[in-house]
């Protein structure tokens, strides 16, 4: 047996060193592993952020503090991955005590580098910003927090902007460039040429391959773009459209290290611009950007287009951008759409071609209104004109899907049905039943659409409105 | 030879130890395939038949969820396009939802298998486009009212009408705004008496997640809503001080209804949900009159019994069902004992891992060894089991422990734990059929949680308790 008094001046040191290594990671799995999962990968398969390899952890330990402080909110890249999700700050309710073990945790598991968080750090910062009431977003952390720079594999990059308009990448070396400039960045970005539309940008310069082996390049754009290495074409996104990751081009080139000339021509049309480039190696894994933007590609919403089934319409109920909260979307066969708001119980937006991207909503939290799936959205009306005791009543189909909304007015019962008419018109039926009142009801100055801007509705005196979409 | 003896101990209790499949069977209901089914809520029908409705607003029926084959579900379409129910029951022939904008009946009124009537029956509060402005609403209470509380817009404001509220519907259509204070539901149910319950989330001026009675006229803690008092006519109640506690700020203001169970924010999970009373006499456990607590991150469902001392709910909340696939959020409990619960994790992640799920959950009759109720006494607490406990161990004290605490009631997001106090047990008498015992405890605290671990208890077979610890709220010590 061990004198006893050897043994107990022991016992709270080991359990002192015990009790702090394992503090960290059981309030991690307490407050933390739901979401980020206990492997530090994002749970559920990923869909929440990843700790383990994130940047976001490395650099400066204030961002860390920051974070868990005061929580943080919308759209953030983390490991080429985008997440548009809610953290809730914990600065009210975890201790500077737990903070620290947990941050000291997290930053030295699953391979992480994250600098110690030392316990007055966590006072300091949380005095720093002991009045902001509202969680952090992404680009205000990095602005406070900015990441270390670090020299991008591409080296003495010199960009030139050309002036014109093209639907394909033009041969840029038949045309005068605009300027040259030395971009000592190593970060392709659109923004440099400072223009909206009809513009191109070469970028030339030394790909900086850290070893011999095989390269894998990962290019898109909105419009076009192509990749040049060593002056043959490894990847090459054509044409006209979206950076969204549908056109995106892939290829291979095998280089020597150090030095390889690289060469990317683009070219922007309207709308939208940008371009993203990536590379890795087998060994390497993940993509290294050399591009200011590297989200669209790699991420964003996926795409869940609603469109009619068996001849039927599909209903959309959700935020529909140019309506209300209230929105109801319609969307017939034969590619004519409409939202009804039951908010100001009235069709507000009619359209031709494709009906709704569920995207937004179907992912992550579903915040925001979602923009129809066309350009050419036709605005009806924006605002109610029926009287403030006018009610939602709500609405019925027929066996094909088409909608008859109800709308009690005081004594008054408003049925408005909509049905698909002939080339591609919709039918509207307005009734109205009880009382004597007639009702003035708007149709919106929209000559193309119909020529009539209201009807006089009178009861059991059915009106028809066609509304002309091509 | 003390190595060898602590093993053999060891052995024993590992014998001794109940595990949740000795009790209860977890079994995952087939979806239709390519279909996502991110659940909201669920309707028991005629026919054993159960409708689901999804957070995507599909609208499902499920026929063959009670039978013994379960790849023999049939499910059938009868809507789509909804704005996220949360709340769903079958009465007369129609199903009746509460979507995000309103409350509406669902009808098949041509008989073909889909609804084709989607009557409005009251849309009266405001939602402006911010995901977070959640609406759940119950089945009708005793008067044929449906309760619906309205989640704040975002975490800290009441951008909409009546945000921050509970609202009732009643059969004729009107809107009735009853209780105030709501931050961020999950759930809303009724307990076995059809008083109205909701579960709160941690967050601004909620120091746990808990369940709380909504009292009619009450007012739940977070003021942001406070501002529709106006439109209700009704006074506003005093902006609780931040910093304060809730015992501190009811006192001062006594519609201020405090949480009935706090559920202590990780330790019994993180973001309560459905609350679904015990109404089958038994035919799910021995629990018959208590209620399940749905936990979405955790994937769990817990277990509360609650009672009322001095005209205000309070009770213990314990660890009861675990290991779901996903977070729950929905669920219902069947007369006959069948319990469905339905999850999602899109956009809160659970540590259930799947995206969605939809199971049954049976109870094979086997009795664990539990604490049945825990209640308060003017100098401690009552224990009840399920089964008789060995009285040397049971009449213990030191097969007890007590640790008490409370939360900080303020504006910013949560709390830790604070005004720790150990609560001492003195003496513990068994009685003599052995399924009760009286803890008279040193230094009870009122408004506190108590948190009573009873790891020392054996059951006359000499099993330890299932799950050896609870979590009463003591709002009022009883005279």
């Amino acid at each position: 047996m061990f004198p006893p008094r050897l043994l107990f001046p022991l016992i709270p040191l080991l359990l002192h060193s015990h009790l702090k290594a394992q503090d960290g990671e059981q309030l991690y799995g307490l407050y933390c592993a739901a979401c980020h999962a206990p492997d530090g990968k994002g749970a559920t398969g990923g869909a929440f952020p990843p700790l383990a390899g994130s940047e976001w952890l490395h650099g400066n330990p204030k961002r860390s503090v920051a974070i868990v402080l005061k929580g943080l909110h919308g759209p953030i890249e983390v490991g080429g991955k985008s997440y548009n999700l809610e953290m809730p700050p914990q600065g009210d309710a975890l201790g500077d005590d737990q903070i620290v073990a947990i941050l000291n945790f997290v930053h030295k598991a699953w391979g992480n580098k994250g600098q110690e968080v030392k316990r007055d750090l966590v006072r300091v910062v949380r005095a720093e910003f002991t009045t902001r009431t509202t969680p952090w977003t992404a680009p205000e952390l990095l602005k406070l927090f900015p990441f270390e720079k670090k020299p991008t594999a591409l080296a003495n990059l010199t960009s030139r902007v050309y002036k014109g308009q093209w639907n394909q990448t033009p041969d840029f070396t038949k045309i005068q460039s605009e300027n040259v400039e030395e971009e000592h960045s190593g970060i392709l970005d659109t923004a440099l040429a400072a223009m909206k539309e009809d513009f191109g940008i070469v970028w030339e310069g030394d790909f900086m391959a850290p070893a011999d082996g095989e390269y894998s390049f990962i290019l898109d754009a909105d419009d076009g773009a192509k990749l040049i290495l060593d002056g043959k074409t490894v990847a090459e996104v054509k044409g006209l459209g979206p950076i969204d990751g549908s056109r995106v081009a892939k290829g291979k080139a095998t280089l020597k290290a150090g030095a390889n000339p690289i060469r990317i021509e683009y070219f922007q049309g309207k709308g939208q611009q940008g371009i993203s480039l990536g590379w890795k190696t087998a060994s390497t894994k993940k993509w290294q950007w050399v591009s200011a933007s590297s989200q669209k590609n790699t991420g964003g919403n996926p795409q869940i287009p609603l469109m009619p089934q068996d001849g039927k319409t599909v209903i959309y109920r959700n935020f529909i951008k140019g309506s209300t909260a209230r929105g109801i979307g319609f969307g017939f066969p034969g590619e004519v759409n409409m939202v009804y708001s039951a908010d100001n119980l009235a069709p507000e937006l009619i359209w031709a071609g494709d009906f709704m991207d569920a995207g937004l909503h179907w992912t992550n939290r579903g915040q925001g209104f979602q923009t129809p799936m066309s350009d050419e959205v036709i605005t009806l009306t924006a605002q109610r004109s029926l009287a403030p005791t006018a009610r939602f009543k709500g609405y019925s189909l027929d066996p094909k899907g088409n909608p008859t909304f109800h709308v009690k007015i005081d004594g008054q019962l408003l049925s408005d049905a909509f049905a698909l008419g002939a080339d591609g018109t919709l039918v509207r039926t307005l009734k109205l039943s009880g009382g004597t009142s007639v009702l003035e009801i708007p149709l919106g100055d929209n000559p193309s659409v119909t020529t009539e801007k209201s009807v006089s509705l009178a009861p059991d005196k059915p009106v028809t409105v066609t509304y002309k979409l091509r | 030879m003390r190595s060898l003896l602590f093993l053999a101990a060891l052995c024993t209790a590992t014998l001794a130890q109940q595990k949740q499949s000795d009790f209860y069977t977890i079994e995952s209901i087939p979806l239709p395939p390519g279909e996502v089914m991110e659940m909201g809520s669920i309707a028991l029908m005629p026919g054993d038949k159960v409708a689901v409705t999804t957070r995507r607003g599909d609208l499902w029926i499920c026929e063959g969820a009670y039978g013994t084959d379960l790849s023999q579900v049939k499910w059938t379409r009868f809507a789509q396009g909804l704005h996220e129910p949360l709340g769903m029951y079958w009465k007369d022939g129609s199903l009746y939802l509460t979507q995000r904008p309103e409350f509406s009946r669902l009808q098949d009124s041509d008989g073909d298998g889909s609804a084709d009537v989607f009557e409005t029956i009251n849309s009266d509060w405001g939602i402006n486009g911010d995901y977070h402005e959640y609406a759940f609403g119950t089945s009708p209470d005793k008067n044929g009212d449906v309760w619906i509380t309205l989640c704040l817009t975002g975490s800290g404001g009441a951008a909409s009408d009546w945000r921050g509220w509970t609202v009732r519907v009643t059969p004729d259509g009107k809107m009735i705004p009853t209780c105030s204070g709501i931050r961020s539901p999950g759930g809303i149910g009724f307990n076995a008496e059809g008083d109205v319950f909701y579960t709160d989330n941690q967050g601004l001026w909620n120091g746990s997640s808990s369940l709380k009675w909504l009292k009619p006229g009450s007012f739940q803690g977070n003021p942001t809503g406070n501002k529709y008092h106006k439109l209700a006519n009704l006074p506003a109640p005093p902006e609780p001080v931040s910093g304060s506690r809730v015992l501190a700020e009811r006192l001062k203001f006594p519609d201020y209804i405090p949480p009935a169970i706090i559920l202590p924010h990780g330790k019994v999970g993180q973001s309560p949900t459905a609350i679904v009373p015990d109404l089958g006499g038994g035919k799910f456990g021995p629990w018959a009159g208590q209620v399940y607590i749905g936990e979405q991150t955790h994937s769990q469902v817990q277990r509360a019994c609650l009672e009322k001392v001095n005209g205000i709910y309070q009770g213990a909340v314990f660890h009861f069902l675990e290991g779901f696939q996903c977070g729950i959020i929905p669920a219902k409990l069947d007369e006959r004992g069948m319990l469905f619960v339905g999850g999602s994790n899109r956009g809160w992640a659970s540590r259930g891992n799947q995206p969605f799920n939809f199971d049954r959950v049976k109870w094979n009759g086997k009795t664990p060894f539990e604490i049945h109720t825990m209640s308060a006494q003017p100098d401690g607490f009552s224990l009840t089991f399920t089964e008789p406990v060995e009285p040397a161990s049971a009449a213990n004290p030191a097969s007890y422990s007590m640790e008490a605490w409370t939360y900080i009631l303020q504006s910013g997001y949560g709390s830790p734990e604070v005004d720790q106090a150990t609560p001492v047990v003195k003496s513990a008498s068994v009685a003599p059929d052995g399924k009760s015992v009286r803890l008279v405890i040193d230094g009870l605290v009122r408004s506190h949680v108590h948190h009573l671990k009873a790891p020392g208890v054996k059951s006359a077979n000499g099993l330890t308790l299932w799950h050896p610890e609870a979590f009463y709220t003591l709002n009022e010590i009883p005279k």
